[in-house]
């Protein structure tokens, strides 16, 4: 695996550590809602993605990069909207992160990413209650 | 190695030559057939091709939602929403593909975007949409590994919003 690759893989790493902290936030400000299942089967689908990239990762020989005690949120979550908000961030962040791996020549990787990149505009999109023509794409990477 | 001008240099230039001669008559066809698109620029069309298809499908749902009065007023508002962004993504596959005049692309037919024929009744028109970005997410998830890097995220990115399509559309066509 090229060090271009592993860099890849870790950054989606990176990604998902963010995501499996900023899903407690989130999830700890939608106890008693409707949407309490939806963060926490959400949660899980990164805990598990993080489980993987990791092995991964080891698996490639290079040290996965380790996850931060906390993390600095986009802006403050002290009600259900703004615990919707953190979650749609934290699914853009990870779909920006996944699509880094449908750049690289390996199919494998390309694929994994395609897949990543779905998943994660799918459970943006219900937290969004909308959706968006470009997932994962930074604004400024279309071309006007 | 070879010594001198490239293959190409020298086809190229008895190309240009051959067409100076037959400029007047035949024009550029005379020089026989040019060589094919790249896989590139293929996979550029069919994407292209696939986004007008939809766009046009969406045409008719929406003359359907539409017609069907107050009922239809949340169908022609989530429909619109996503006619809006097939738009967008046929604005920028269109921005990567530059074909030249006069080159074999150039002269192809254009392929038709229809028919866009749907079953009728908004609920079935509805469910056909979905299963058609259903079915196009899943070509596009094909279709990006053959292409270039920076393509496939363009074609992964869409796809990707193709496969959102399916919920909203999915609650839109559930009666209220």
């Amino acid at each position: 695996m090229s060090s271009q690759t592993v860099a890849a893989l870790q950054a989606v790493l990176a990604a998902e550590n963010a995501a499996c902290y900023g899903y407690g936030v989130v999830g700890s400000h939608l106890t008693g809602t409707g949407l309490a299942t939806t963060a926490d089967s959400d949660w899980v689908a990164h805990q598990r993605a993080r489980d993987s990239l990791t092995a991964m990762i080891t698996a490639a020989g290079a040290d996965p990069v380790p996850a931060s005690v906390a993390y600095q949120l986009p802006a403050a979550v002290s009600t259900a909207g703004e615990a919707r908000a953190l979650a749609v961030a934290l699914e853009d962040g990870v779909a920006q992160a996944y699509i880094g791996l449908v750049g690289l020549t390996d199919l494998t990787l390309r694929a994994l990413g395609a897949r990543g990149l779905q998943s994660a505009a799918l459970r943006a999109a219900a937290w969004r209650r909308g959706t968006v023509a470009f997932p994962g794409l930074p604004a400024g990477s279309l071309r006007s | 190695m070879p010594v001198g001008p490239s293959r190409r240099a020298v086809l190229a230039a008895s190309a240009a030559a051959a067409g100076a001669l037959v400029t007047g008559c035949r024009g550029v066809q005379a020089l026989g057939t040019p060589p094919p698109p790249s896989p590139e620029v293929r996979l550029l069309r069919a994407a292209i091709t696939a986004e007008q298809l939809l766009i046009a499908r969406y045409r008719v749902a929406l003359t359907q939602a539409a017609a069907a009065g107050p009922g239809g007023h949340a169908a022609v508002a989530g429909l619109t929403a996503i006619a809006g962004e097939h738009a967008a993504h046929l604005a920028q596959l269109s921005a990567r593909l530059v074909i030249p005049p006069g080159s074999a692309l150039a002269r192809e037919p254009k392929p038709s975007a229809g028919p866009a024929a749907l079953p009728s009744g908004l609920t079935s028109a509805i469910a056909a949409l979905a299963a058609d970005e259903q079915a196009a997410a899943a070509r596009l998830g094909g279709q990006l590994l053959a292409a270039p890097g920076s393509l496939a995220q363009l074609l992964a990115s869409i796809a990707a919003s193709e496969a959102t399509h399916v919920p909203v559309l999915h609650a839109l066509g559930r009666p209220a």
